[in-house]
């Protein structure tokens, strides 16, 4: 056995393990997944073959097409709140702030927190019955009643909010290692030619943030395209839908929350059908942004 | 070359750990007897969704450990709301539980699931005379799973200061005396924060299963929508009941907040004082003894029927209670411990500490009424009775009770939502008959009236 090959064999060796699991855990799931999609399969019994019927029921299913516009809605809210806020955080603790470490530590801190355990503290700020917040609220005379801040007209803004919460200390971690490969004199030059610190942060921090950016926006992206958790806790998709996204309606047909998958029938075939249809529309989107933003880069 | 040589055998030995962690259990094949002998414990786990008697069966399960001689060690394993999706999971890897709690409405898929192993083996003529076999409750194709224990009755629970409160004397009978009374209970609490009624509509089916369906089986409609009569699924019988839903929220009169309200927290709601009447189940007088001490009087009443006339019965359920894993390593030390905790003692303390009422004749007839304050409204009447097993089918879009939520809060066309779901689900029912083997026969001579009254003393 020459080198090469020894060498070839050893890295393949360290590579194993991790091959190992990807293989169970990640492609033997989707694998099973692309085969069912062509199924009618309800986890016992027999699974029977019936070719695309499952994808014309997607066509045709108004409740999936309205957890993915609730999920646009998600994501783009979750977006336009936690990159702008994290972006700002991470450039003012990237100053000389005093306790500035201790603060970041502060922010990062909900990343590091189950987003269950996360919700259900939410769930009880937010309620409507005896919520913290409604508390808070009538106390200080800032509403005469309790606001339903989990029902219909304001359950996405609540849900949003908490993503918004979950997210903003990771992205600010990744801005803030973003800014601290930003040369200071960059800074002292064009502070010498005039520049104020709008100025700086326009033409300087900006432009010299992009690949980061870049790479923290397409991240956000495909998080809150596919994020649930928080929700499930928080309303369950409701009321009537109007917090349901597509990843939710997604676990639903594999696990029915309604009384438990005994009391309703689960769908594994369309389940994965629509799985699929959902992992389509993240790809879709997650790519026409890379490609827009490369294209944004060459333009710069 | 000494550095890579030992990163190779690390990553092997770590690939080769992980294959081996989901067979830990494989060579532990030892039962009960064999165990007591060699002084090694039986190591078995009892996964239950209920929490109402928590505290009891935990208190149960201790006694059986430290009092059985086959060396039998019985894992209590207390789940929540995902009891049914943990249990799917724990079978699908080598961590699913020896004794299962079941349900009338999970025994059915849980036995088409194979997860559930027959017991005839392990019955005796004296136990098959002493446990009634029900057909669909804890009987399927000839075979025993489980036996009986308790069932549980549906009840109008109402709080009975704010009633005295709002000068109503007695609870509502008819639909529109709901309407009219959560409308009186609310004028008269709201200052202190009380609304005249509540539904846990956080999982609309939770929500309605356990208020419309009773009101509808009382009022001679099946519960679920299916029309035992012509064997079709026919929901019209529901449009009086969510118009009176409806109302009450539209009034004011329902509890701000239920659109994201699951059970337990209305249950300590209603312990405080803040909720006038909910329906539900028969385990309420123990959640309101442990669970949730209730601050305020209370009492369970009969639920509404839609005109005040009983054309049905209110579904007394139940049949079932503990089965057997059919990947148990130890279906003896299992049945060891399910054949203690079928023993009359605790069966009769079942009853009598208020967790259930005794579905067994034997124990029905000696055990007393229970101590627990508010079980006397829940105790059969003349009204319960068990229905036959309602057919569960995977209808394409909305299910029946998100289809009424969406109405309760939207308003729009309740007569087109029931038309929509009837196709639906007829279509679904269609399709599990000829494709999935369901048995769907109409039995024009069903009488909803016939089934009530069997279990009154």
């Amino acid at each position: 056995m020459n080198n090469k090959t020894k060498n070839a064999a050893f890295a393949y060796s360290y590579l194993f393990p991790s091959a190992f699991l990807t293989l169970v855990l990640g492609i033997y799931p989707i694998a099973w997944a692309f085969r069912y999609m062509f199924y009618n399969y309800k986890g016992y019994g027999t699974a029977r073959f019936i070719g695309l019927d499952n994808f014309t029921r997607i066509l045709q299913d108004i409740q999936f097409w309205d957890s993915v516009v609730n999920t646009f809605v998600y994501a783009g809210g979750k977006l336009l709140l936690s990159i702008p806020l994290s972006l700002l955080l991470a450039a003012i603790l990237n100053r000389g702030l005093k306790g500035k470490h201790l603060l970041r530590a502060v922010f990062f801190m909900p990343t590091v927190i189950s987003t269950a355990v996360m919700a259900v503290v939410f769930f009880t700020i937010f309620n409507s019955y005896n919520g913290i917040l409604n508390q808070f609220l009538i106390k200080f005379n800032i509403t005469s009643s309790g606001i339903d801040w989990l029902g219909p007209k304001h359950a996405m803004l609540t849900v949003i909010l908490v993503a918004v919460w979950g997210a903003v200390g990771n992205y600010m971690l990744l801005f803030l290692a973003g800014l601290q490969n930003i040369p200071e004199d960059v800074y002292e030059s064009s502070a010498l030619d005039g520049a104020n610190k709008v100025q700086q942060f326009r033409y300087i921090t900006l432009p010299m943030l992009g690949p980061v950016m870049q790479m923290v926006i397409m991240l956000a992206i495909i998080t809150a395209l596919k994020g649930y958790e928080s929700i499930m806790v928080l309303t369950e998709g409701g009321p009537a839908g109007k917090t349901e996204v597509m990843f939710l309606y997604l676990y639903k047909l594999f696990f029915p929350l309604g009384g438990g998958s005994a009391t309703q029938v689960q769908e594994f075939g369309y389940g994965s059908a629509v799985a699929f249809v959902s992992a389509l529309i993240v790809g879709m989107i997650s790519l026409l942004y890379f490609y827009a933003s490369k294209r944004m880069n060459r333009i710069d | 070359m000494k550095k890579q040589l030992l990163l190779t055998s690390l990553s092997i030995v770590l690939a080769l750990s992980l294959a081996a962690c989901g067979n830990s259990n494989s060579n532990n094949n030892s039962e009960g007897a064999t165990a007591a002998t060699t002084g090694e414990k039986t190591k078995i786990s009892y996964w239950t969704g209920d929490r109402h008697d928590a505290e009891f069966i935990k208190e149960k399960v201790a006694e059986f450990n430290e009092t059985n001689t086959d060396g039998i060690e019985v894992e209590l394993v207390v789940k929540g709301d995902d009891f049914d999706t943990a249990l799917d999971l724990s079978f699908q890897t080598a961590d699913s539980p020896d004794v299962i709690r079941v349900k009338e409405n999970t025994i059915g898929t849980f036995y088409k699931k194979e997860y559930l192993a027959p017991i005839d083996e392990y019955l005796s003529d004296e136990l098959k005379a002493k446990f009634p076999e029900m057909a669909d409750l804890n009987t399927f194709d000839g075979k025993r799973y489980s036996l009986p224990n308790y069932g549980t009755t549906m009840r109008l629970i109402y709080n009975k200061d704010l009633f005295a409160k709002a000068g109503v004397t007695a609870p509502p009978t008819t639909l529109q005396e709901l309407v009219d009374i959560a409308k009186k209970l609310t004028v008269a609490g709201k200052a202190d924060g009380a609304y005249g009624f509540a539904q846990n509509f956080k999982n609309p089916a939770s929500a309605l299963g356990r208020s419309a369906r009773v009101i509808a089986e009382m009022s001679g409609f099946g519960g679920f929508g299916y029309d035992f009569k012509t064997a079709r699924f026919d929901f019209t019988g529901f449009k009086s009941i969510i118009e009176a839903f409806k109302q009450i929220k539209d009034d004011g009169s329902m509890l701000p907040g239920v659109e994201s309200l699951d059970i337990d927290p209305l249950r300590a709601q209603f312990a405080e004082g803040k909720i006038g009447m909910y329906l539900s189940y028969s385990s309420e007088p123990g959640v309101y003894s442990t669970q949730f001490p209730a601050k305020i009087d209370w009492a369970a009443a009969p639920a509404p029927t839609i005109d005040g006339n009983a054309k049905g019965a209110s579904g007394f359920l139940g049949g079932q209670w503990l089965a057997l894993s059919a990947k148990s390593k130890h279906k003896d030390a299992a049945w060891k411990f399910m054949e203690y905790m079928y023993g009359d003692s605790i069966l009769t303390a079942y009853q009598e500490k208020g967790f259930g009422i005794s579905m067994v004749p034997s124990i029905s007839a000696v055990a007393k009424v229970p101590e627990v304050n508010g079980i006397e409204g829940f105790l059969p009447n003349k009204y319960d009775g068990v229905w036959p097993v309602y057919p569960i089918v995977a209808p394409e879009g909305m299910k029946s009770d998100d289809a009424f939520f969406k109405y309760m809060l939207n308003g729009g066309d309740l007569g087109a939502v029931i038309t929509d779901l009837n196709k639906r689900y007829n279509s679904a029912l269609d399709d599990a008959i000829t494709n999935d083997g369901l048995v769907a026969k109409p039995d024009p001579g069903f009488d909803p009236a016939a089934l009530a009254g069997k279990f009154a003393k």
